[in-house]
């Protein structure tokens, strides 16, 4: 605020010194887990490093002992990636309805909200019970999928919210104007405009899902997910395997959000040599 | 091939897969929980008879008291802990950093470590705050103690400093929100009429960001009371909360009354929501 | 005794960054002076305005209000107020409790400055709305309650960034009537930033046209209007064709010009000498013009056209003619005049003048060679 003079008050000291501190908290710790992953064969849970390796790596994915860590991939991937395509599907739909006024609205309003505000336990619980009491065997491609869901639509559903009362109608009027169908009016405005929207919620619908566990835990059935995997394994914290997957899941996490980002990034970028292209091509031709 | 819908019918037929989803996996199950907690158990199984009882041994037992008020304990300091952190930081962002970009650059860096599982990031203090650790052994080489610091971890110290670790974003985004919204020109009117800079936090930069503060506390008091493993595993099996009894009994297949005590801690916590909500109409600030 | 609210800046420029938005200017506006800073978007008004307020600090220079550097104070104490473009009320408080915030910001209890706050609320009639807020007021009745809560302060200087822009025509014209009738009877100086030539024109004791961070002419609106300085002013204000022409020689108190367009210009030196060849820039009022279908070829002070738009103004007609290779070249005429042998789009016309009507500009084409910062005013 530059209302006194161009100089920092001596407030931002402070408060960039807390904000410095605050990261320095948030990646800290992690920080700590990425370094330990690296601990050598006959070193310990904690600091000093004895020596470096990548043997708890290799740990993770050959011995027995740490539980079925390669399994627990081969569910969790395709389970986020089934979640991340049915979150954008339906989010988006819903947001689209959303724009006009239906009856109903308020009420499935304020259900997604009371899903997104629920103990995840509470309601693994009740989808388990409810699996069990019609006799069908949860599945992690089917119950947990379901669990899954039910907390990552209600963030789709906010986001979508939050984008399209941005997007300002008199676009798709028009398009209406030039002759464009309903469909078409969708396809070729409303979701280019919304599409960094759409990532978001990709990515939100990814990670979430590949992250989640309270709401996991009575719906996948007899094979682990990833975060369940861990938990059995925090539960009998013997080596520092349990880092190495630390390590390794947060570098899978960090390439989907590099990814998305990028996209959105390549998607403006482009946007912007297109237009300046054409303005030299016109400058050109005139 | 056309399709004749309606144009009534549209937003009926756009919002009907999330609404089954809903439907299917959170309103029933949460009818599932409750009918189970009127249904009768033994250590077999479920027996399908309405019976009052798992409520009446869930709120005549001092030991429910004791857990509520633990898991109340908890909420209140972390609620009040990351409101001045989150408040503080969405403010440096909004109001001190220059460049726009640079303050939604900054946020993001915040937000990468979200990412990551919550378990994860949650052991990830125990070789920080462990008598081994980070910490003890600076404080250790440094001089300030002589022995390791026993209640640095397995403690209630270290429950809450997991809280706020993995929480404090989720006051940081709403109230950073409401914050960028604030029009620039309402705090040089302050000023012009004579407001100091704290008198502008005060009398404009609070009142205009409520809707953000609510927001981030509910997400923070419901993600708190709704937890069960950062408190087992933090506290080192010394404190527990309503979710985690709820967990052991479901651990032993006594669902009846973990289906009742879920009912009652979601009473609960609608009662704690309802009572923020008077302030601001949510809905209106997030369709907006 | 001297009365308050003198405003002088001395040397005052403000950079930010690369771009020079005010540059190396002198001004003094009077005591108790309506001022208008007038000039398009980008051209230093607004940022001169808040640097007198306050809200921006000169890059170098002194800004002195009364004789005293304010240059550092925060805008409470320097006794000015200001009203912002867009309003600027507090949304959460109601519209008493917004007049009444410097009140409270320097401590004045509750029941005190409610009471003040009533009083100047009803000085622009508006005490009907004291327990309302803003989103309920329309967008003349939110300008008084900006009003009134910058005159609470009783500021020896009040100053006001484009408060008439977000006005429709009708209100527009009422307001700023009632502006006038205020700075009247408060008797302070009211310094108005707009880029409207007319507002200014109507309301100003003192006129400052700005272009680019410079001022071009500070004058009363009498003298801009119908005494440009320079072809920058002569065009902004509107009313005036500007014409150059190489001067062709000064024979017995008379210039001649010669225009590139064919034909000459003649006009009384007043004591004035240019030098033979060099181009000089001159002004003439498109109401001093006269229209003919008949030739003037090789008359003096006549140039010809081509009729391209004709819009009639009520009282007058807008006649613009197509010059050749020239500028467009307007002529105001007065109804009676233009009906009694009107022109049709496309005629070949000759307009015509006298030579006392022809006014000489200092410099022409403008400083067109700094570009515009964008977002600067």
């Amino acid at each position: 605020m530059a209302y006194m003079t161009d100089r920092r008050p001596w407030t931002f000291y402070v408060l960039a010194a807390v904000f410095a501190l605050f990261v320095v908290f948030l990646y800290g710790p992690m920080a700590c887990i990425y370094i330990l992953s690296f601990q050598g064969p006959n070193g310990g849970l904690t600091f000093p490093l004895n020596g470096t390796s990548l043997y708890w790596f290799g740990a993770l994915f050959h011995q027995q002992r740490t539980g079925d860590i390669a399994g627990a991939f081969a569910r969790s991937i395709p389970l986020a990636i089934i979640v991340l395509t049915l979150t954008v599907v339906f989010s988006l739909a819903a947001g689209l309805a959303f724009r006009r006024r239906f009856i109903g609205a308020g009420l499935i309003f304020y259900i997604a909200i009371a899903s997104l505000i629920v103990p995840g336990l509470v309601l693994s619980v009740g989808t388990g019970l409810g699996f069990q009491l019609l006799d069908i065997p949860p599945r992690w491609y089917s119950s947990a999928l379901g669990a899954h869901l039910s907390w990552t639509l209600p963030f789709g559903l906010l986001i979508m919210f939050a984008v399209f009362s941005r997007l300002n109608r008199s676009y798709e009027e028009a398009a209406r104007d030039l002759g464009a169908t309903t469909w078409q009016t969708l396809r070729h405005v409303v979701i280019p405009i919304v599409l960094p929207g759409i990532i978001g919620v990709a990515l939100f619908g990814f990670t979430l899902s590949y992250d989640e566990f309270p709401r996991s835990w009575l719906t996948v059935g007899p094979y682990n997910t990833l975060p369940l995997e861990i938990w059995a394994m925090t539960t009998n914290i013997t080596s520092p395997a349990l880092y190495a997957l630390g390590t390794v899941t947060t570098a899978i996490s960090f390439v989907v959000i590099v990814v998305a980002l990028t996209s959105i990034a390549l998607i403006q970028s482009q946007r912007t040599r297109r237009r300046i292209a054409r303005e030299r091509a016109m400058q050109a031709g005139s | 091939m056309k399709l004749a819908v309606p144009a009534k019918a549209v937003p009926y037929l756009e919002v009907a897969p999330l609404a089954i989803v809903l439907l299917l996996f959170f309103v029933i199950p949460m009818a599932m929980v409750f009918v189970a907690s009127f249904f009768d158990y033994n250590m077999t199984g479920i027996i399908k008879t309405f019976t009052l009882h798992n409520y009446i041994d869930l709120l005549t037992t001092p030991t429910t008291f004791d857990l509520y008020l633990e898991t109340v304990k908890f909420a209140l300091i972390v609620w009040a802990v990351t409101l001045v952190l989150g408040f503080f930081v969405a403010y440096f962002l909004a109001f001190h950093v220059r460049n726009p970009l640079i303050a939604i650059g900054l946020l993001l860096l915040c937000t990468v470590p979200f990412w990551t599982s919550n378990i994860i990031r949650m052991i990830s203090w125990i070789p920080l705050l462990g008598k081994y650790g980070v910490f003890n052994r600076a404080l250790l080489a440094l001089g300030i103690v002589d022995k390791p610091v026993q209640w640095l971890l397995f403690s209630d110290f270290a429950v809450i400093v997991a809280y706020v670790h993995l929480f404090t974003l989720f006051m940081i985004v709403p109230i950073f929100n409401s914050m960028a919204r604030i029009d620039k020109s309402l705090v040089e009117a302050a000023v012009d009429g004579g407001a100091n800079r704290f008198r502008v936090m005060t009398e404009v930069i609070i009142p205009l960001s409520k809707t953000g503060i609510t927001l981030g506390s509910i997400f923070v008091i419901t993600l708190v009371m709704g937890d069960f493993f950062v408190v087992k595993i933090m506290s080192g099996g010394r404190s527990a909360s309503v979710v985690m009894s709820v967990f052991e009994d479901v651990n032993l297949l006594f669902y009846p009354p973990a289906a009742a005590s879920a009912v009652v801690l979601l009473i609960i916590v609608t009662l704690i929501v309802s009572f923020i909500l008077r302030v601001v109409d949510v809905r209106k600030e997030l369709t907006g | 005794m001297r009365k308050p609210g003198e405003v002088q800046l001395v040397n005052c420029t403000k950079r930010f960054g690369p771009t020079v938005a005010v540059d190396n200017i002198d001004l003094k506006i009077p005591a108790g002076a309506y001022c208008c800073l007038l000039g398009p978007s980008g051209c230093g008004k607004t940022t001169i305005l808040r640097m007198i307020a306050g809200h921006e600090t000169p890059t170098s220079g002194e800004v002195l209000i009364d004789g005293e550097n304010v240059v550092g104070l925060p805008p409470v104490r320097r006794g000015t107020a200001m009203m912002f473009q867009d309003y600027a009320l507090f949304p959460h408080l109601s519209c008493i409790d917004n007049v009444a915030f410097s009140l409270k910001m320097s401590g004045v209890g509750k029941a005190e400055r409610r009471k003040r706050a009533g009083e100047v609320l009803a000085r622009v009639q508006m005490a009907a709305f004291a327990d309302r807020v803003p989103a309920q007021l329309s967008g003349g009745q939110k300008q008084r309650i900006a009003l009134a809560r910058a005159l609470i302060t009783n500021p020896r200087v009040l100053l006001l960034d484009e408060p008439l822009s977000a006005l429709d025509e009708f209100l527009r014209l009422q307001m700023r009537g009632e502006l006038r009738r205020m700075q009247r009877d408060l008797g302070i100086t009211f310094i108005h930033v707009t880029h409207t030539q007319p507002e200014a024109i109507a309301l100003a004791d003192l006129v400052v046209v700005m272009d680019h961070g410079h001022i071009e002419q500070a004058a009363s609106a009498q003298d801009v209007y119908d005494k440009p300085r320079t072809a920058y002013v002569a065009r902004f204000i509107g009313g005036q064709n500007v014409l150059a022409g190489r001067v062709a020689g000064v024979n017995d108190g008379v210039i001649v010009l010669d225009l590139p367009q064919r034909g000459q210009i003649e006009f009384p030196a007043r004591g004035e000498a240019p030098t033979a060849g060099s181009t000089v820039y001159i002004a003439v009022r498109r109401d001093r013009i006269h229209l003919t279908k008949k030739s003037a070829a090789g008359k003096v002070n006549a140039v010809s056209g081509k009729v391209s738009t004709i819009e009639y103004q009520g009282t007058w007609v807008k006649v613009t003619l197509q010059q050749e290779g020239g500028e467009d070249f307007v002529v105001n005429l007065p109804d009676s005049e233009f009906f009694s042998d009107p022109v049709n789009s496309g005629d070949a016309v000759w307009a015509y003048w006298n030579a006392a009507d022809v006014h000489r500009l200092v410099g022409g084409a403008g400083r067109t060679d700094r570009p515009y910062a964008s977002g600067q005013n």
